[in-house]
């Protein structure tokens, strides 16, 4: 079976156009995007794209803590830390030619927070008051309130620089025909969930510091091919098809290793976190003691080993320990194996095991539904069921497809989900998943506590690290006490690339490995 | 005219099965042991519907307990245990022993929807050959459900019900009416034209005694062959539908679930998809030769 696995690779390989020449590098990834407008766009499957396209007004450095001039030669902040102050950079330009200037990015912001957008990432920008450009290279950025985020997420792809001609021309077709932005690599043609082709963009030399100073692309096209199965992924780069990609399964990861024209590099600090999260407030789920008893009677350290190949870490905490404002304390609320306790915590709690070995208290019979995605999650999900039955709650598998499921996790017909997250910090999780304003989705746990809303302002106003440390901290403390996720691993950056590509450093934002792409070269 | 009714009652008596049948069915079970292929393929289907019936006693496992020796090898490869027969799967689940659970869920949801699906569909051919004043319109109504593929049926069931064996079998039930029903309307209208018919419409049978004692009695043998072919089809249907994870619900077993989930583990442990898959082929395989052998000692057609 295993040869005709490869031979199928092959085939698949003959269909291919010879992309092998020198100057391309493949890229196989496991989904596509549904267009490439920055702000409409929350999957990693565009960020990842629009990162190589487009550029941000700041850039954020790989070790995920310092941010660095990208559009924005250099920025002040005012005392009361409202306005922000960007110098831009001069002799920048759109793919088309045309010079890139304060308004292009005022205009970009805009577009980001106008309310016709009705984008999901909005309040990612901050409290705006104003955005606006003072002349073609200085542009001011009022804030309703201070918000110490600000430049993290300015980092993040929904602001990526768009041209207002071209957005006006395509209309609908926005980021689907075509786009025109300042990135290291062009825009040349895309067909939906097959490819996305990109060009170099002559005369780049306005990337990040990290890439060296006047850093431009260094080969002259990237293909970003999608490969949707798992095992054809991993064939692709073994037999030379693919030249690199941060989606191999975990299963393939040894063999990558092994294979002695591919390298693999490593990032624990990848901010990745897999969850399956609680709604708290259905029968049965309502009970903290269940969802501790959940936390207790799962084998993550096991399905790390036997599910995943020992290629990640089990996870106890709800973000990081190395992620910004990280609060330690939390880890006095880290379940970890013990179904005994489990056991234990139910019994005391009044859940009773009935006729069928399934525990019941009041009428209300454990037997919660679980709203899953397919693929992974689909067997991460049967292994927690499975542990699950030993303790006396009977889980209900329903898997859904990635076309349908989103719908389905903005409803609230189940009692648990499941989800994996990239975070750039602690109060970008926090922000994410338990505002109240969030429910039902992203805060599908249906977490409502002023409390938590209070905080969460508290520490977007912050004006110094300790404050806003403080704020999230607590935060963290509270829905971490309260169990509202089961946490299951995190996930670690890993690329895989053949060995005449030049070394790679991971990079972690949103998930997003090769970041701008400036490091793509070959090697000789 | 008195001469001629005379002469074709005389002639009905001969020809309804009931006095045919005896004889006939002896000789036919001894021709169908004297084809090999139809033995083996009969025994080796008779032994996995054993194993599925009695696959909690056979069972060596838990077939729904995860261990944690994952991807262990069947026992004659390197590596395999002795525990183990025909090695775990991904979560460290005996293989062997969700094949026997497998199959069981497999072999039901063909059977249940062969059975209804072969039900209603023969009725409706044959009502359709007996009522000519409802054929036309019981036969566009099948062109229909023909032209309407049982995946996509499975899939929009599944999307309304939610995953589970009984859309499953709801939807093979009703992609197997349209054929069976033009499958025996075929035979039917042949059989209607039979001077006995016209003989037992002289002598004044009620229409249900003629549908029941002549008509049924006539087609039920080639009704029983096509269901028996379709059966190995219907599996196959089925096996794909679980397979695009329609089919059963996690963590029951279903042959074509299992294929599925070993599809990521084809490269490191193929035995994982491989095994499964071979199960579903020797079903569909055997299903097919006995439903051939059946109908090569079945068919009066085949017989001249």
């Amino acid at each position: 079976m295993t040869k005709r696995t490869l031979g199928l690779g092959a085939a698949l390989a003959v269909s291919l156009p010879a992309l092998a020449t020198a100057q391309t590098v493949t890229i196989v990834r496991e989904l596509d995007s549904n267009k490439y407008d920055p702000p409409a766009i929350t999957a990693l499957a565009g960020s990842e794209a629009l990162f190589m396209m487009g550029d941000t007004l700041v850039a954020l450095n790989d070790d995920m803590q310092t941010i660095e001039p990208l559009l924005a030669e250099s920025w002040e902040v005012s005392e009361d830390g409202k306005t922000y102050t960007f110098k831009i950079k001069e002799g920048v330009t759109f793919c088309d030619g045309k010079p890139m200037t304060a308004e292009d990015i005022a205009y970009s912001i805009n577009r980001w927070v106008s309310p016709e957008l009705k984008s999901g990432v909005a309040w990612r920008a901050g409290d705006i008051k104003e955005v606006v450009a003072l002349d073609d290279y200085t542009l001011k950025y009022e804030l309703n309130a201070p918000y110490s985020e600000l430049l993290y997420q300015l980092a993040q792809s929904f602001g990526t620089v768009v041209d207002k001609d071209n957005v006006e021309a395509l209309g609908e077709d926005f980021g689907i025909s075509g786009f025109n932005g300042t990135g290291p690599f062009c825009w040349e043609s895309w067909e939906p969930r097959n490819q996305l082709t990109m060009t170099k963009h002559e005369g780049y030399n306005w990337g990040p510091p990290m890439y060296g100073e006047g850093a431009e692309a260094k080969v002259d096209k990237v293909v970003w091919k999608v490969v949707p199965e798992a095992a054809t992924r991993t064939v692709a780069l073994l037999t030379g098809q693919a030249d690199v990609s941060y989606y191999v399964p975990f299963i393939g990861m040894e063999k990558m290793r092994q294979a002695p024209n591919i390298e693999v590099v490593r990032s624990d600090a990848a901010f990745w976190t897999n969850f399956i999260g609680f709604k708290v407030d259905k029968p049965g789920m309502n009970d903290p003691a269940v969802r501790k008893a959940i936390n207790l009677a799962v084998n993550r350290e096991a399905m790390a080993e036997d599910l995943f190949f020992g290629e990640v870490d089990p996870a106890y905490t709800y973000v990081s320990a190395g992620a910004l404002d990280y609060n330690p304390a939390v880890e006095e609320f880290v379940f970890k194996y013990d179904p005994e306790q489990a056991k234990q915590i139910l019994e005391e709690a009044g859940w009773t095991l009935n006729g069928d070995g399934v525990r019941e208290k009041d009428g209300v019979v454990l037997e919660p539904t679980i709203y899953s995605f397919i693929g992974e999650w689909a067997k991460t999900s049967e292994v927690v069921q499975a542990d699950l039955l030993k303790v006396g709650i009977n889980l209900q598998i329903q898997a859904f497809d990635p076309t349908v499921i989103w719908g389905k996790l903005a409803t609230q017909e189940f009692d648990i989900f499941t989800m994996g997250f990239p975070y750039v910090s602690t109060g970008d999780a926090l922000n994410l998943y338990f505002r109240s304003a969030n429910i039902p989705s992203p805060n599908r746990m249906n977490w409502n506590d002023p409390e938590t809303d209070e905080l969460l302002k508290t520490a977007a106003a912050a004006t110094t690290d300790e404050a806003r440390a403080e704020a999230y901290g607590k935060v963290l403390m509270k829905v971490q006490e309260a169990v509202t996720w089961l946490p299951i691993y995190e996930r670690p950056m890993q690329i895989a690339y053949v060995s005449k590509l030049a070394p790679i450093t991971p990079h972690n934002i949103y998930g997003a490995g090769l970041y701008k792409g400036l490091q793509l070269e070959f090697v000789d | 005219m008195t001469l001629a009714e005379a002469s074709s009652v005389a002639a009905a008596p001969a020809v309804p099965p009931e006095d045919a049948a005896p004889p006939r069915r002896k000789s036919w079970f001894r021709r169908l042991l004297r084809d090999k292929a139809a033995v083996v393929a009969m025994s080796v289907l008779g032994i996995i519907i054993l194993g599925a019936i009695f696959a909690p006693l056979l069972a060596t496992h838990d077939p729904y307990v995860n261990s944690r020796s994952v991807m262990t090898p069947p026992v004659w490869q390197a590596g395999g245990e002795a525990e183990h027969l025909l090695g775990t799967d991904g979560q460290g689940r005996d293989i062997f022993s969700r094949i026997l659970y497998g199959s069981r869920l497999t072999l039901l949801i063909g059977l249940i929807s062969v059975g209804v699906g072969g039900f209603i569909g023969s009725m409706i051919g044959l009502l359709s050959a007996f009522y000519t004043r409802l054929d036309a319109w019981l036969m566009r109504l099948m062109d229909m459900m023909l032209s309407f593929p049982a995946i996509l049926l499975g899939l929009a069931l599944v999307a309304v019900m939610g995953q589970g064996a009984v859309p499953v079998i709801i939807a093979l039930a009703i992609s197997s009416i349209p054929d069976c029903a033009r499958i025996s309307r075929g035979i039917a209208v042949g059989v209607m034209k039979m001077e006995f018919i016209e003989a037992g419409r002289a002598v004044g049978l009620s229409d249900r005694d003629l549908f029941r004692k002549y008509l049924l009695r006539n087609c039920i043998s080639s009704i029983m062959i096509f269901i028996s072919l379709r059966f190995g089809q219907v599996i196959l249907i089925g096996a794909a539908l679980s397979f695009l994870g329609l089919g059963a619900r996690p963590p029951m077993a279903e042959l074509g679930m299992m294929a599925s989930q070993g599809r990521d583990y084809l490269l490191f442990a193929p035995h994982i998809a491989v095994i499964p898959s071979v199960v579903i082929f020797i079903i569909v395989l055997c299903a097919n030769v006995a439903g051939d052998a059946l109908r090569d000692v079945l068919d009066p057609r085949l017989q001249a």
